[in-house]
């Protein structure tokens, strides 16, 4: 038996590693790009978890590929971009390094993280589309994708910024800041909780309360510091812990999700939910989940505030395909389209000063939902994402300590 | 050994397909598992992950849960689906519709079945606002937590609905085999009713049970996607704890992940291994 075991093991030997990022080497131009890419395919794997986002992809930008290139877009809904992560490292170790499945994913932060730290991205073209004009990566929050430096692997997509929801026909007026905000839960048990990390909105809410442990982000950015982060967590791990016993059920039990947490919400179960998307709340109010006096605010302590990206992987079948799609998506029509409260909401991530007056003055005119806080609003209590190694260590704090 | 080649090639395609498909997977898991991922630099096999995985007691503690949970979920399916099979043994009106209810639990999938449990009995749900409507509570949080509980109340609910009709089909079908004639003979020779139950028509069931049982325990102890929608977020099932490793952001963890879904499957192997063992003492389908 286990000589059968030994002998089916080494039917699959897997491939080895080249340990270098794979560059882009092919056509240098973006006419002939184009003429490569003319009458294929494109696999776009994104997270799949909102009907409004599947619907602008599926119905509105497939439509303008498939009449401007005679692409044809493949969306793929997946539950988190590390399935695609598994994915792509799969295909690596099995052997193969072009004909992959995915040709471009939805992703950030600790993902791209993984795939940067496999070698599984395609970089070094991005200079190559000609909307990458409109971006401005100079810009940290842009260059830097949680502490990682995007280095031509990756094009954003959209900026978000961190945002509470609450129903005003329950709660009049919320907390403010972060200290207002565990003062109103001891004074209302049962009536807040949120995800369990490594859920990534649950991960943002603790990071919120570890910055606010911290009196600030100063002295967090930059690489990972082990003393540093044992003196806050002990502080946050303190207030979370004392906060236990007010929240939902008590704290026997998180929500394993956003999600959960966002039916509690629309049950009236708790009084808050939150993500990192405000656009969402707006969408959950057109469709019904939410009740419509829904309202959205930031805290004045700050909200953390992110980009998102598309990636290539290094073995993509449809390059070509992928990049024409990744310049579609930053072209100023799209990028506006997308901005509109009822397609989706999400905040541009070119720089509305390098457009045109006609469309500046059409983001300008843009009616925000009336659950949905602007993008403006939130700017200026703006804090930056910690580095990826931070992020590991507070999740896994946040497991032994609070979570048992 | 004729016939053993008969037998051997009329299952030939069946084990190609347990052997190929179920076999290879196991063997990458295997291997990955041993910390054999050159994909991210790892080349040299060693049981890091395992001795990591068994002292972690997030882990024994899933472990412990899964094993209440198949334990409880089979225990409970076994009694009901007895009690069930025996009721169902002798024709009366109605028959036909009971069991045509029973087994529509066959045909939903466990997901759906999980979400349904959501709906019903969840501190919101359909039940909660029959009670909300009777006056019984004022708000969600007064109905008992019977979902994302830590006693897997949710949980061992959607199991038993789910095993039962399928334990009972398979207590139907040996009951048919039996036939009535033991139990009248033994009854025949002065054995009160219960008697005749529990010395002569039992044993005989008992072999098919434990089967049954052995099954379901073995599929309770390494399902998935039930304790992710119905359990707390802590403890989890083991698999819940594998995925978790698995789609970590940090690689190294995948090999965790791996040894994590070999124990499951040895801890499984050994439940149905020692179902058998206990079949073959008590003297195997015999009739």
């Amino acid at each position: 038996m286990l000589r059968v075991l030994i002998a089916l093991c080494l039917l699959t030997v897997p491939a080895r590693a080249d340990g270098v990022a794979a560059l882009y080497e092919g056509t240098h131009s973006w006419a002939e790009i184009e003429a490569e890419a003319r009458g294929g395919t494109v696999n776009w794997f994104m997270w799949g978890g909102s009907d409004s986002i599947n619907r602008y992809v599926s119905d509105h930008l497939a439509t303008i590929l498939k009449r401007d290139h005679e692409i044809t877009l493949n969306r793929i809904g997946v539950t988190d971009a590390a399935e695609v992560v598994n994915l792509v490292l799969s295909e690596k170790e099995a052997g193969i390094t072009s004909g992959g499945a995915v040709d471009l994913v939805w992703i950030n932060g600790e993902n791209f993280r993984s795939m940067r730290q496999a070698d599984l991205a395609l970089c070094g073209y991005t200079g190559l589309l000609p909307n990458a004009a409109l971006v401005d990566w100079e810009n940290p929050s842009i260059s830097n994708d949680f502490g990682v430096p995007v280095d031509g692997c990756e094009v954003p997509w959209n900026t978000v910024q961190f945002a509470f929801a609450y129903d005003k026909a329950v709660l009049s007026e919320p907390p403010r800041s972060m200290a207002e905000l565990l003062d109103w839960i001891k004074a209302n048990p049962g009536r807040f909780t949120y995800p369990a990390p490594p859920d990534f909105t649950g991960s943002a809410f603790v990071r919120h309360v570890f910055i606010y442990a911290a009196g600030g982000p100063e002295t967090l950015l930059g690489p990972f510091d082990q003393s540093k982060f044992e003196a806050v967590a002990a502080k946050t791990w303190a207030i979370l812990n004392d906060l236990e016993p007010f929240l939902w059920r008590g704290g026997q039990t998180y929500p394993t999700g956003v999600v959960q947490l966002n039916e509690l919400f629309a049950n009236g179960e708790v009084a808050f939910t939150f993500n990192y998307d405000p656009a969402q709340f707006g969408l959950a109010v057109d469709a019904g989940i939410y009740p419509s006096t829904t309202r959205s605010f930031g805290l004045m302590d700050g909200t953390l505030g992110n980009t998102n990206y598309t990636l290539i992987p290094f073995n993509a079948t449809n390059k070509a395909a992928a990049m024409v799609l990744q310049n579609l998506l930053l072209a100023p029509e799209e990028q506006f389209e997308k901005a509109k409260p009822e397609v989706w909401g999400a905040a541009p991530a070119i720089a509305i000063d390098r457009l045109s007056p006609e469309f500046q003055a059409d983001f300008a005119a843009l009616a925000a939902h009336p659950s949905v806080i602007a993008a403006s609003a939130l700017a200026p209590h703006a804090l930056p994402e910690l580095q990826a190694d931070w992020l590991t260590a507070i999740e896994a704090g946040w497991r032994e300590d609070v979570g048992r | 050994m004729t016939g053993g080649w008969r037998i051997f090639g009329m299952l030939a395609p069946l084990l190609l397909v347990l052997a190929g498909l179920f076999g290879l997977g196991l063997g990458l898991t295997l291997m990955r598992s041993l910390r054999y991922l050159p994909a991210i630099g790892l080349t040299e096999p060693d049981l890091a992950a395992y001795r990591a995985v068994l002292t972690a007691p997030r882990f024994l503690a899933s472990v412990v849960w899964s094993l209440w949970i198949a334990g409880a979920s089979s225990g409970i399916s076994a009694l009901l689906s007895l009690g069930t099979a025996l009721l169902l043994r002798h024709g009366f009106a109605g028959r036909g519709l009971l069991l045509a209810l029973i087994e529509l639990g066959l045909a939903v999938p466990h997901v759906v079945g999980a979400l349904g449990i959501l709906y019903l009995f969840s501190q919101s749900g359909s039940f909660a606002r029959l009670a909300f409507g009777a006056g019984l509570i004022d708000q969600p949080a007064a109905f008992p937590a019977l979902t994302h509980d830590p006693y897997a109340i949710g949980i061992i609910l959607l199991y038993v609905w789910k095993e039962m009709p399928f334990m009972t089909l398979v207590l139907l079908a040996r009951l048919k085999r039996i036939g009535p004639g033991h139990e009248a003979v033994a009854r025949s020779l002065g054995a009160t009713p219960w008697q005749a139950f529990a010395q002569v028509l039992l044993p005989m069931l008992l072999p098919s049970l434990l089967v049954a049982t052995a099954l379901v325990f073995a599929f309770a102890f390494g399902a998935y996607e039930v304790p992710l929608l119905l359990g707390p977020h802590a403890p989890e099932a083991v698999s819940v704890v594998a995925w978790k490793h698995h789609t970590d952001v940090d690689l190294s963890a995948r090999p965790e992940a791996m040894a994590m879904a070999v124990l499951v499957f040895v801890i499984a192997g050994a439940v149905l291994a020692l179902g058998a063992r206990l079949v073959w003492r008590l003297g195997g389908f015999s009739r």
